[in-house]
């Protein structure tokens, strides 16, 4: 029989998503997947999961699903309450979930992505040019290229006793963010001075045109190059300006070329927090260099492996399952760690 | 040749040439993405190729952008400067009128030439295809003559139907899917450019476009015939020995 969960409220637009499809950007499809790549990582290293095991991607709202089958999930990235059976349930930690279940995950209180994994290798759907991930704008890829409806079955699969998993959690202390790092962009020196000096000066707040395209920032508007340009290939954080002198950030599933001049790129371990910030929120940019950036994000991605390690080190410890317990080798372990 | 790197972001390297829109230069970049494509070039995980630009996405813990730029380096070094292959040209029905093409006549007024003139002058060349981009099967094309290469909108649209034709200065193109976009929008072809469900692209980059004016007639037709999958693109090849 199929396992599945059956989506009973599909949330404000939940889809699948893994790491995307970057090697078919050079035929213009854009990369997609995760927004937050932080919370989607670590939402798969909780159950277990391989690195782009997909997942569900909920905005702001999350979905209410049944479970046909028994599973452990994690629930990561934006603040909400999240009930089993409706009884609360903590993010940043794996759960069982027996069959039967239904989950509920609410409205986030702070943040705009959360990432829903189901162990055992997460989402199934067929993958389309390589990946699971689902495109919005171009249909392709998830559940009928489409975000989840109520009614739709989503494939996953049956999780046997793993009782190690259960021990698993993280503490994610919640940041306020003020300023956002970039290094400059490849068209930087297009810029005047004074365009330069306000784009790092200024305050820049996020507008309300926010999807996994891009962000539009609201500010004085920044003076625009004369000189029009030639398309060139587009990278996740690109900061753009628009002809009328707006900031546009370009995220997931941003347009593989772009003609507007890119004065600056976010830097990957600041990106994780800037998907996250809501409409109105206001931060300045900080220029740092590549070197900088490149250490920033080996360190986040040095907090992901030493936790795991952690966990994988640790899995014979308690609490275990009740099958293990019997179990005269690990029962040994056990006595020799404590 | 005369090229420089710009590391974009930690992960990303941007490739650039003359910005000008040239067959030979963009072949050159084509060649290159081929290469590092064919080699399997270790790290690599994406490629842009664009009019003057190759954007290289890579994996810092498999590779680096030295190992990258020494890896290129030694492409171009080699490449091939004297390729001669002949052409496909496709030709793509296309209705022109204010209702497909809300900027035909602010492009007319541009260029100094009624809506006629307009429509010979945009059919009256064929267009290189430079790269694949933007949305997917949107082909970035050129060289639009100069009298109406009209610079892109100052706001984009926050939607253009899908299978409009418009241009963005020297640029020319159709848009595959609705989307938001700047350019300047001349009408539309009643194929359908891009199907999700069988995402098999009609055109690739180093083709060449021919638009073809349509009445609403035929293009309603055309459209009928497209939809049940009777209609047949026709395609002319031209010239040259193909010594590919």
């Amino acid at each position: 029989m199929a396992n599945f969960v059956k989506v009973i409220q599909p949330g404000l637009s939940t889809t699948v998503q893994d790491l995307g499809r970057p090697s078919h950007q050079i035929e213009g499809f854009p990369e997609s997947g995760a927004m937050d790549k932080f919370s989607y990582k670590l939402a798969n290293l909780l159950v277990n999961n391989h690195r782009n095991s997909a997942s569900l991607e909920y905005v702001q709202v999350g979905p209410s699903l049944y479970f046909n089958c028994d599973s452990f999930i994690a629930i990561t990235g934006g603040k909400v309450q999240a009930t089993l059976n409706d009884r609360p349930i903590k993010q940043n930690e794996v759960v069982k979930v027996n069959s039967g279940s239904i989950l509920k995950i609410g409205q986030m209180t702070s943040g705009n992505y959360g990432h829903l994994a189901f162990s055992n290798g997460g989402v199934i759907t067929e993958p389309v040019l390589d990946s699971r991930s689902t495109t919005l704008r171009t249909n392709m890829g998830g559940l009928d290229g489409r975000a989840l409806q109520t009614g739709d079955s989503v494939p996953i699969r049956d999780s046997v006793v793993m009782p190690s998993l259960q021990a698993r959690k993280i503490a994610i202390e919640p940041e306020h963010i003020q300023t956002i790092h970039f290094v400059k962009g490849p068209h930087w020196q297009m810029f005047s001075e004074e365009a330069q000096q306000q784009f790092i000066e200024q305050e820049h707040q996020l507008s309300g045109q926010m999807d996994r395209m891009g962000y539009r920032l609201k500010g004085n508007k920044l003076p625009v190059p004369e000189k029009s340009l030639l398309s060139e290939g587009t990278v996740f954080g690109n900061v753009q300006i628009t002809r009328d002198g707006s900031p546009i950030v370009l995220l997931a599933d941003r347009q593989t070329t772009g003609g507007y001049p890119v004065i600056a790129t976010i830097i990957r371990a600041d990106l994780n927090r800037f998907v996250q910030m809501r409409s109105g929120e206001a931060f300045k940019f900080v220029e740092t260099d590549m070197k900088s950036a490149t250490q920033a994000l080996v360190a986040q991605q040095k907090i992901l492996n030493d936790t795991f390690e952690n966990w994988y080190s640790n899995r014979y410890r308690e609490p275990i399952g009740p099958i293990r317990r019997n179990a005269i080798k690990i029962a040994e372990l056990i006595r020799a760690n404590k | 040749m005369n090229y420089s790197y710009f590391q974009v972001s930690e992960q990303s390297l941007e490739v650039e040439f003359p910005e000008q829109i040239n067959v030979e230069e963009n072949e050159l970049i084509q060649d290159i993405a081929r290469q590092l494509i064919d080699q399997k070039a270790i790290g690599v995980t994406g490629i842009i190729p664009a009019y003057h630009t190759l954007t290289v996405n890579y994996d810092f813990d498999l590779t680096s952008y030295q190992d990258l730029v020494d890896q290129i380096d030694e492409i171009i070094l080699n490449a091939n400067q004297d390729k001669k292959t002949g052409r496909s040209i496709i030709e793509l029905p296309v209705c022109y009128n204010l209702e497909y093409g809300p900027d035909l006549q602010d492009v007319a007024n541009y260029g100094k030439v009624s809506v006629e003139e307009l429509i010979k002058l945009h059919t009256g060349t064929d267009y290189f295809i430079y790269m694949m981009g933007f949305l997917p099967g949107f082909a970035y094309m050129g060289s639009v003559p100069k009298q109406i290469a009209m610079p892109r909108l100052k706001v984009p649209r926050k939607v253009i139907a899908a299978g409009s034709v418009g241009v963005a200065g020297a640029q020319t193109g159709m848009y595959p899917v609705d989307s938001p976009g700047g350019w300047r929008l001349l009408g539309r072809t009643p194929i359908k450019l891009y199907d999700p469900s069988n995402p098999v692209l009609k055109y690739h980059s180093g083709d060449y476009v021919r638009f073809k004016a349509v009445d609403e007639t035929e293009f309603k037709k055309i459209q009928v015939e497209d939809q049940k999958g009777d209609y047949q693109l026709k395609i002319i090849q031209e010239g040259g020995e193909n010594n590919g």
